[in-house]
């Protein structure tokens, strides 16, 4: 009977120990108790978030999405939402200065985007083609003047100072939403305050909350969840899975295209003279408006009308079909259209060729509509 | 299998001096015995020749002039182009898109037919028969036949890397030795990162190995070997394909094999591949220690 139990004892050891490992690898990491951190206030530590500086760190982000997009057919040079989504994980790597390498990684090919002292590229594997973007220090110096003229114009002057301009954040937010620090997480097997964001009662919104988790040792956002009414799991959430902060190879921040590879180079203070004399933003700012502010903002608007002109006519013809594939009639005052809704808004556009787009439920969308 | 020191060990009587049986010969004569297997000499030519076909193949359809930038490759059925048609028949892509398409089905079809042999097949013809009532302990024996596995796998990723390897150095040369993160890699880099996925793929296949080790042990017909083990890969790869199943993804084998993947991006990231390993190790450890459950247990 020795050899009996021996083979037994063999056996059992030997899967207990083999599914002990596998189990091991289908745990998710960071999957201890919350740390116990010293408390802190939300404006404090949004102040502390706004003032620190990124250190060199290399990290892994991956996205979980339960938005519920419509998987819309791609057009040629265009990418529908949901597959723009649609990654593995995306790879970070700053050097605590200007530097910084992106690497966003599909399963058969991946998108790089490096940026250095004075120029930027982003390599797709896909197409074998590179965009480069190449500024000097005059351009800088002018890309700083419109920032400063952005700010002072939108906001106060103050947003140099990140104690006034987290107080300035609250300030805005207070009316419609409370914030407070709720609690601690483990982020990528890191320390971390949960800064939780809600609605007021007031605010007719699908969304239930925003939470940004901020390390606590270098006060870096780690990860990012949204939530909606209903739903106990996050229908977004974008986070660090691995954060290691360490100096970084300067080799990263260097990037020389492959032979072969089509290159397409622009000037970055062309393109924004370019962009001036267009001046295609502010049209977009002037054919849409807002209604109501907070969560239940709508952003009501002309859809633009080029857009179908350049879908292939393949999708064309059946655009109308598609949206009655995924959405449902709606009509009130302002005419009929469509409802498309996923599970953190939705959007409507009418018949007419206006689109009324937000965070909120149909009704509020046809009212803002109506309002017009 | 004349080489058993029956004779001595015999004798002897005592454990250390059978401790000493020549296991180096024990393991050579295992080896030769399945290399001159007719058919493990015909799978290895095959798995030979298709980085060959499928790199010639590549290079008839995409856009043979040598300057033009090959662009947006042929697209594949699924709407999405396949890495190597991408980077057409670059000497780095080609040998890991071979070994990874491979890896699916091949490869543990080589490996499945040899763990079959080595216990299962020798039982149908009477050979293991020797070897049971020889004073080998069963572990020894576990051991060799084992080896005779690994050096299956060892040499059929080899074989594999190496002839897509001089396939892509015949049809582009050292060009488009290229990551996906279109950094240009120099030919000490490219040779790393292939010798890093015979590594892997070795360790991959071994898991598949004792998986068919164990059933091996405990059937006498190779055939059942080779058909539960594709059997086993075939439903892993069906299961996969259902997020719903999430969750039980870490546990099946062919979960790792897109980590593969990784090596063709810079900088290399090996978090997919180390816990591609473990997991091959886990089925590795599962898996022979049923074997070895099973063989100490058989009667002659």
């Amino acid at each position: 009977m020795r050899p009996r139990t021996k083979a037994l004892v063999a056996a059992g050891s030997g899967i207990a120990a083999g599914l002990a490992g596998l189990a091991l690898t289908a745990l998710p990491a960071g999957a201890d108790d919350d740390p116990v951190l010293p408390a802190i206030g939300a404006e404090e530590l949004v102040t502390s978030a706004l003032a620190a500086e990124p250190p060199a760190f290399a990290g892994v982000a991956e996205v979980q999405n339960e938005l519920g997009l419509p998987a819309l057919p791609a057009t040629t040079g265009t990418e529908s939402a949901a597959e723009l989504l649609d990654f593995d994980e995306v790879r970070v790597f700053h050097d605590s200065e200007e530097n910084a390498r992106v690497q966003v990684e599909r399963r058969t090919s991946e998108l790089t985007f490096v940026k250095n002292a004075n120029e930027a590229w982003a390599y797709d594997s896909k197409k074998n083609a590179a965009k480069h973007v190449t500024w000097d220090d005059a351009d800088v110096a002018a890309a700083r003047e419109r920032a400063g003229a952005w700010t002072a114009d939108g906001m106060t002057d103050g947003m140099a100072d990140p104690s006034q301009a987290a107080a300035e954040i609250i300030e805005r937010l207070r009316p419609t939403s409370d914030m407070v620090v709720d609690g601690t997480a483990r982020v990528a097997d890191r320390a971390a305050y949960e800064l939780v964001l809600t609605p007021k009662p007031s605010e007719k919104t699908l969304l239930r909350e925003i939470t940004v988790a901020i390390d606590e040792e270098t006060r870096v956002p780690l990860r990012f969840d949204v939530y909606a009414n209903g739903r106990s799991e996050p229908v977004l959430s974008l986070g660090f899975v691995e954060f290691e902060v360490g100096a970084q190879d300067a080799g990263l921040f260097e990037f020389t295209p492959p032979e072969g590879a089509e290159v397409e180079t622009t000037d970055a203070g062309d393109a924004a003279r370019a962009a001036g004399e267009r001046a295609g933003a502010e049209d977009i700012e002037q054919s849409t408006t807002t209604v109501g502010d907070g969560w239940d903002a709508v952003v009501v608007g002309e859809a633009p009308a080029e857009a179908p002109s350049e879908a292939p006519a393949e999708y064309g013809q059946d655009l109308d079909g598609l949206l009655g594939q995924f959405g449902e009639p709606v009509s009130g005052e302002f005419g009929s259209g469509t409802h498309v809704q996923i599970t953190v808004g939705g959007v409507i556009l009418t018949d007419d060729g206006r689109f009324a787009a937000g965070a909120v439920p149909q009704q509020v969308l046809v009212d803002a509509l109506d309002g017009q | 299998m004349t080489t058993l020191p029956t004779a001595d060990t015999a004798l002897s009587g005592t454990l250390p001096a059978r401790r000493r049986a020549p296991i180096v010969r024990l393991l050579r004569a295992e080896i030769r015995w399945i290399f001159r297997r007719p058919r493990t000499l015909v799978v290895l030519g095959l798995l030979a020749a298709l980085p060959v076909i499928t790199g010639v193949a590549v290079n008839l359809t995409v856009d043979p002039g040598a300057s033009a930038p090959p662009g947006p490759g042929p697209i594949g059925p699924g709407g999405e182009a396949p890495i190597f048609v991408t980077m057409a028949t670059s000497a780095f892509v080609l040998p890991l898109g071979s070994l990874m398409t491979l890896l699916i089905l091949m490869l543990p079809l080589t490996v499945a037919m040899a763990g079959g042999d080595a216990l299962a097949g020798e039982q149908s013809t009477g050979a293991l028969r020797g070897w049971l009532l020889a004073p080998v302990a069963r572990g020894r024996l576990l051991v060799v036949k084992s080896v005779g596995v690994l050096a299956v796998a060892l040499v059929a990723s080899a074989l594999v890397v190496t002839s897509g390897l001089v396939t892509g150095l015949v049809l582009a040369g050292t060009d488009g030795l290229v990551s996906m993160s279109g950094t240009e890699l120099s030919v000490g880099d490219v040779l790393w990162r292939l010798a890093f996925a015979i590594a892997w793929s070795t360790v991959y296949l071994m898991g598949v190995g004792a998986v068919a080790l164990a059933i091996s042990a405990s059937t006498e017909h190779p055939m059942l070997v080779v058909v539960s083990v594709l059997g086993g890969l075939i439903v892993s790869q069906v299961l996969l394909q259902f997020s719903a199943l999430d969750w039980l993804h870490p546990y099946l084998l062919p979960t790792s094999v897109n980590s593969l993947v990784d090596l063709i991006r810079d900088p290399v990231s090996f978090d997919g591949l180390a816990e591609g390993a473990v997991r091959a190790l886990c089925y590795l450890v599962i898996g022979m220690s049923l074997a070895y459950a099973r063989l100490t247990t058989k009667d002659g």
